[in-house]
């Protein structure tokens, strides 16, 4: 504590407010940063996805062959595995478009310019796990009929005194547990991925401007952050990953015949 | 010493899906060394495994930013 | 516990500066549902039809391409058939020409020798014939000379010229006649 009791005590590390960068306007109205950036990655998701499939060439040009890869993944790695080959093609588009739109706004929080995760502000996960909400239950109870799907929460076979409160548990998981976790799983691993890099990079600056042994310390933190970074970039994709995966998860516990 | 009690909740809610995650993986590690042809079957499960037991963490980093103050 | 403070209250930002980040900014989760919905619309209607359609077509090219192969597989296959059987029956025909060949040799062989031989029998016939002819007439002329020179042997020893044709051709003619069959009989010239 001596060596930081050296250097001037005016550091605070970042926080909450970091996370609040309105552009246009302010409160519960205002066009702020990640807005922007979500529009931004939106333009671009379509611009990128159109431009690259519009030769449909069989034999594809780099552009065409990564479009595929990731659209390969979703398709036949999410989709396909979890919903079954019958019924997969109607939930590949959402799936598909969930997936790019998540990445490209989680590769935001490392790519320079932006430097900003979308996800972090916990409005856009709340959005897209409604929507993952609302999907799975509609095509469940459209599948089951309303009563059917609710029953078919519970396994059969089960001792008459389980039913209840085990219905009670997998109601909780449906309505309530699924969606918020999903949606606060993005959320929190953007927002503490991004808060962590946020103070490596600000304490080293710190560190290495308040001089004597400090210096040190602040290149060695400067170096974590780079570690640190590369570390969310996985993370990023990942949690992209792990959101379509359980989305399609969700969706395939609807649509299956046993529940 | 400045800071929230709440960070500290988060720390200690932590400990459990962490270990709760640990355990799932090495399964499914193993599971697909030992078979790797069961690969595409047991990942679902291993990731919804995840989903659930990450389920506790997540409430303990929501409940200790809604408690924060 | 002392530690339990509250970090920085207010400020310049208000209440989003500062609330927890897991109140949803209303206007965020708004634009968070458009543009899902935005790229959804576009996603469903253009991009993933134009995948499965390069999908489809690719696995199409692909089987195509496997048919053609197996086609000119089949048809190498048949090519290769017809000719082994064209060859089986170019053999055949050598061997049958090679036989016929060999049938006619012996035909042509032995209708040579027939003929050859049947030359030679002409020749020697031929031959035989002359031969005969000439003894034939080497008889006749034998035999007008021994009549004469016998009779003019005759004659000179009786002393009469036995030059009257018809006396002498009997003369000669039954001496010969006599001589042939072996019983030669002595007589006198003009006994007759």
């Amino acid at each position: 504590m001596s060596i930081v009791a050296a250097a001037p005590t005016d550091y605070t590390a970042p926080g909450v407010e970091e996370f609040w960068q309105p552009l246009i306007g302010d409160g519960a109205w205002a066009i702020t940063r990640p807005i922007f950036l979500m529009l931004l990655s939106t333009g671009l998701i379509i611009w990128w996805l159109t431009a690259t499939t519009k030769k449909r060439a069989l034999v594809p040009s780099r552009g065409q062959m990564g479009t595929e890869a990731v659209y390969g993944l979703v398709r036949n790695g999410v989709a396909k595995d979890l919903i079954g080959s019958h019924e997969f093609m109607k939930f590949v588009p959402l799936l598909f478009s969930m997936f790019v739109l998540i990445l490209v706004n989680n590769l935001f929080g490392v790519i320079p310019p932006m430097s900003y995760p979308t996800m972090s502000r916990i409005g856009f996960p709340i959005a897209l796990a409604l929507i993952v909400w609302i999907v799975f239950h509609v095509v469940g109870m459209k599948k089951h009929g309303f009563v059917g799907y609710w029953k078919s929460l519970v396994p059969a076979g089960l001792p008459k005194g389980m039913i209840v409160p085990i219905f009670i548990l997998e109601l909780i998981t449906d309505l309530f547990t699924r969606p918020v976790t999903l949606a606060l799983r993005l959320f929190g691993n953007m927002f503490a991925g991004h808060i962590l890099m946020a103070l490596f990079i600000s304490g080293g600056w710190y560190m290495l401007t308040s001089g004597g042994v400090l210096i040190v310390a602040g290149g060695v933190t400067w170096v974590f952050a780079f570690v640190m970074t590369l570390f969310e970039l996985l993370v990023e994709f990942l949690q992209a990953y792990v959101f379509t995966l359980l989305a399609a998860l969700y969706i395939a516990g609807a649509v299956a015949d046993e529940h | 010493m400045d800071g929230n009690i709440a960070i500290l909740g988060y720390g200690l809610s932590a400990i459990g899906p962490g270990i709760g995650v640990g355990l799932i993986f090495a399964a499914y590690i193993n599971g697909v060394a030992r078979q790797p042809e069961a690969r595409g079957m047991l990942q679902p499960i291993a990731f919804l495994g995840m989903a659930i037991t990450e389920a506790l963490a997540i409430f303990g980093i929501a409940l200790a930013f809604v408690f924060r103050g | 516990m002392q530690a339990v403070t509250v970090t920085a209250e207010g400020g310049e930002g208000g209440f989003w500066a500062t609330a927890a980040p897991i109140i949803p900014h209303p206007l965020e989760f708004f634009f968070g549902l458009a543009c899902f919905a935005i790229l959804y619309f576009v996603v469903a209607k253009k991009v993933v039809p134009r995948l499965e359609q390069i999908y489809a077509e690719r696995t199409a090219a692909i089987e195509g391409g496997m048919n053609k192969a197996e086609e000119a597989q089949a048809q190498a296959q048949a090519a290769l058939e017809q000719y082994q059987a064209q060859l089986v029956e170019a053999r055949a025909e050598a061997s049958r020409i090679r036989e016929d060949a060999k049938a006619q040799g012996a035909q042509i062989i032995a209708e040579m020798r027939e003929h050859a031989a049947a030359e030679a029998a002409r020749i020697t016939e031929t031959a035989h014939k002359q031969i005969e002819a000439e003894r034939q007439q080497a008889v006749v002329a034998l035999r007008n000379d021994v009549g004469r020179i016998s009779t003019d042997l005759a004659g000179r020893i009786v002393g009469e010229s036995l030059r009257e044709e018809t006396r002498q051709k009997d003369i000669v003619e039954r001496f010969l006649a006599e001589l042939e069959s072996g019983d030669v009989v002595r007589e006198k010239v003009g006994e007759r």
